[in-house]
């Protein structure tokens, strides 16, 4: 008989990812913990969980609710430079600072989403993104807040008080422990978030919207309340990126931004909760290894992401899970 | 008012097309009621408009007494009346626990962010308890689009009781069903016609002759008739439009 | 605001009609590629961006920027062509997203292969002989290209609507707009009209592209700022409206033309403040329907 033992060794697989979805926050801040150690510098590792952190914020709304924002550019964008403003600028301690990322975040995505949602859903991708170039123009025009085009400079935050002890924050692997400290906070509220009857309104929305609307939802007001929760999430990311740099660089405004994270969240898979993460380790590995070869990475990186769309629409972790045939978390 | 829904002159234009014009139906309440007519009456343009589909280019509905013409389609469900669709229209990769289990949190627990569904067994149990009644538990953990027609259609009027309607809407609930399931779906429909207001769209006469206590009859976007099946069967104009080919 | 004459204002409204040109040509190409396939071509601004540099090589090869205006869009239409035979059809009946994911990535391919041959900065595109210099109207002086501008899209415009409502491929185009189902069953290839309508609409893309070329900075990224202004310009005339893009055109290029004179910064704004406004009060576009030509 052919491959005997394949259907054990599948088993074993599927039995453990079966064990890794059931308990994903635990799972995936499990690896994160080790994920230092595995890549070739922490830099590195710190970029993937920030970036992996926006890809999430941005799989809510498009994974789970549907709705595919070209404008997150926006959120992650004003998620930093509201970090960064209030430290610039007020001295504010930093996780005062990461609270009002959250909050201009979201409110931000409060009045995007008011204007995007009220559209045909055909334009809602056009409208998110212009309304985030509206956004980027009056960042970059508003020099005497946001530094215009230099960005903002001077976000030093160099210890961290944290319950007594003093962390020396500038030490790369200080650092990255700290921010998976937050992002661990955050990717649990996520879970609670998913896995809540809110939750289960989002996914029929994405399934059938009439559908929604004729069980009593009101499906308007849930996409807005999806918006603002993506956009707080992007804001926790925006905002540990502002720690990072110890800079808000104008381009993350830009629509390149928007169109990375819709990039990273296919490549790793919508709709699914460690997806993003793989997506944006794949995305920043493609621009940090292809970029020793060649100057032309994005080619290859726009090539890549087209085979995605045409034979892997699921991208690397949903089709593992959809291959293993395990429900998609 | 013993009349749960009553359309007062309501007609319905697209563009120049003239759907609807000028119908007045009281609907009485815990009543079995069938709009009827052949084919193109405009039985489910008015359906749409008293289910809020679409809104009435003219005249007023009310339920209950209080005027429903420009509520938005969600308002529906939380007043209390709830509609099967034409075309099968469910979550299709959910199961069908999952689909009755989201529609019966509508009520009490929408905008809950925190608590994990799979700990509220007051709703488990309730869409286990739906699905035995539509006769599908057994299809409890079937994925909605590879269930067979008659149970998905069996699946949505679960969907619809688990909002606890005081009325039901059903368009067509026989379409598509072999003979069998025509006879177990309007079994089920008799059944909840006990508890409460049901108003069905037919076009097969004979299905609903034998069990409704009220007809309403549409032709050509008007009301031709409307009383009990004694009333309508001795309608002349009536015999006429389905007999003689209705030539207007 | 001292010094705005009514003359000032004259000539801001055609300098508005001259900018909203190029945005009418891009944004109908949008529309007649969303009316007849229900795609979001986000890779138009890159097609735009081609079609420049093409003009711009080809002009350098000729000298003649009369043959580069009929070489160009057949050039840029022709790779129009090839991207939907073969990445945009797989994905018909997959949703809309996919369709615009797909030309979403095709824009980096197309921006990083002009910067391999055309290197990463911009190329300047001086005006083409006979069209330099101003031209007096009597209430100002106003450069004669961008006066050529204004009418080569009078005269596309024309063309493209005589095309579609007067000839019988229009009519077929305009019923596979409405009903594909119904052309597929009196034995029309549907596939064959989608093609072209998809080879007009990026070849109408990249015609602007070399038009507009005189005007800025021919650079690789020329593309993705146009973007964003075409998806304004769109969702305030109505996806699949080719009326609405020719009247949002003009008038989304007159509103920055005259917020403007405030500064130029309200100029930029202005525009997003235009969509605004048209999404909170009619929400599907001035003559936008659903997802009908005309």
């Amino acid at each position: 008989m052919p491959g005997n033992d394949t259907p054990r060794a599948a088993s074993v697989w599927r039995l453990a990812l079966a064990a890794i979805v059931r308990h994903r926050v635990a799972a995936t801040i499990l690896f994160l913990m080790v994920f230092p150690w595995l890549v070739p510098y922490h830099a590195l590792a710190i970029n993937i969980l920030i970036w992996g952190l926006f890809a999430l914020g941005f799989n809510l709304l498009y994974g789970y609710a549907g709705l595919l924002s070209f404008g997150h550019a926006a959120l992650l964008g004003v998620g930093s430079y509201g970090c960064g403003i209030v430290i610039v600028h007020f001295g504010w301690p930093w996780y005062v600072a990461i609270l009002c990322g959250i909050a201009f975040a979201s409110a931000v995505a409060y009045v995007i989403g008011f204007l995007a949602i009220r559209t045909r859903g055909i334009y809602f991708s056009m409208v998110t993104l212009a309304l985030a170039e509206c956004v980027y123009y009056i960042f970059y025009k508003w020099e005497s807040v946001t530094g215009g085009e230099n960005g903002l400079r001077g976000i030093n935050v160099s210890t961290i008080n944290l319950l007594g002890f003093e962390i020396n924050f500038l030490d790369p692997v200080n650092k990255y422990y700290v921010m998976l400290g937050v992002v661990a906070i955050a990717l649990w509220i996520f879970s609670r978030i998913l896995a809540s009857p809110f939750g289960a309104v989002l996914e029929t929305i994405r399934e059938n919207d009439a559908r929604a609307a004729a069980c009593g939802y009101n499906v308007a007001n849930t996409k807005l309340m999806a918006f603002v929760l993506s956009g707080a999430f992007c804001g926790v990311a925006g905002a540990l990126r502002a720690l990072h740099l110890s800079t808000v660089p104008v381009e993350v405004l830009q629509i390149s931004t928007s169109g990375d994270v819709v990039m990273m969240a296919l490549l790793g898979g919508f709709g699914t909760f460690f997806g993003p993460f793989i997506g944006a380790a794949v995305f920043q590995l493609f621009g940090d290894v292809l970029t020793l070869w060649t100057t032309h990475w994005q080619l290859y990186l726009g090539a890549t992401f087209i085979v995605f769309v045409l034979f892997f629409p699921r991208g690397i972790w949903g089709s593992i899970l959809h291959w293993l045939r395990v429900a998609k978390s | 008012m013993s009349d749960i829904l009553v359309a007062e002159g309501v007609g319905k234009k697209f563009g120049g097309f003239v759907a609807l014009k000028d119908v007045s139906v009281s609907f009485a309440r815990d009543k079995l009621s069938a709009i009827i007519g052949p084919n193109g009456a405009g039985k489910s343009t008015f359906f749409n408009v008293i289910s809020g589909a679409f809104p009435a280019s003219s005249g007023r509905v009310t339920f209950e007494g209080r005027d429903i013409t420009a509520l938005p389609t969600h308002e529906y469900a939380r007043r209390g009346i709830a509609k099967s669709f034409q075309i099968t229209n469910v979550f299709p990769q959910l199961s069908a626990h999952e689909n009755v289990r989201v529609a019966a949190q509508m009520q009490k627990t929408r905008y809950n962010l925190w608590t994990p569904r799979a700990r509220i067994r007051e709703l488990i149990a309730q869409a286990d308890d739906l699905l035995e009644r539509v006769g599908i538990a057994a299809k409890r953990n079937s994925v909605a689009r590879d269930m067979a027609h008659g149970e998905q259609r069996c699946l949505e009027i679960a969907m619809a009781l688990a909002c606890q309607p005081r009325l039901l809407l059903l368009d067509e609930p026989t379409a598509g069903m072999s003979p069998e399931e025509t006879v177990r779906m309007m079994d089920l429909i008799v059944r909840l016609a006990a508890e409460r207001t049901v108003i069905l769209v037919e076009h097969k006469m004979k299905l609903v002759m034998g069990i409704c206590q009220q007809l309403v009859v549409l032709h050509h976007g008007e009301l031709l008739a409307q009383g009990s099946p004694d009333d309508i069967r001795a309608n002349d104009e009536v015999k006429r439009v389905y007999l003689g080919q209705g030539k207007h | 605001m001292s010094g705005i004459t009514l003359d000032l204002l004259l000539l801001q409204i055609v300098t508005g009609i001259a900018l909203g040109a190029v945005y009418v040509l891009v944004a109908l190409g949008l529309s007649l590629i969303f009316g007849m396939l229900a795609v979001v071509n986000f890779a138009h601004g890159a097609f735009f961006m081609v079609g420049a540099y093409m003009g711009v090589w080809l002009f350098a090869q000729t000298g003649n920027f009369w043959v580069c205006l009929v070489l160009v869009p057949l050039g840029v239409g022709a790779i129009g062509l090839l991207t939907e035979r073969i990445l945009v059809r797989p994905l018909y009946g997959r949703g809309i997203d996919y369709p615009l994911l797909l030309t979403f990535g095709l824009s980096y391919i197309f921006v990083e292969v002009v910067r391999m041959i055309f290197g990463l900065n911009g190329i300047p595109f001086s005006t083409p002989q006979g069209l330099t210099g101003a031209v007096d109207l009597g209430f100002g002086h106003f450069p004669r290209y961008r006066l050529f501008l204004i009418g080569a899209t009078a005269v596309i415009v024309t063309a493209l609507y005589l095309f579609i409502e007067k000839t019988s491929y229009g009519l077929i185009i305009r019923a596979g707009a409405r009903d594909p189902e119904i052309v597929r069953v009196l034995g029309i290839d549907v596939s064959k009209i989608w093609l072209v309508v998809f080879g007009i609409g990026t070849g109408i893309a990249g015609l602007s592209g070399i038009l507009a070329a005189p005007l800025q900075s021919v650079t690789p990224e020329m593309g993705i700022h146009l973007l964003a202004d075409a998806f304004v310009v769109t969702v305030v005339g109505g996806m699949g409206s080719l009326t609405g893009a020719v009247v949002a055109g003009i008038l989304v290029g007159v509103v920055v033309s005259l917020t403007s004179l405030v500064s130029p910064e309200a100029g930029r704004v202005s525009i997003f403040v235009l969509m605004a406004v048209v999404l909170l009060v009619r929400p599907q576009g001035l003559f936008g329907r659903t997802g009908a030509l005309g």
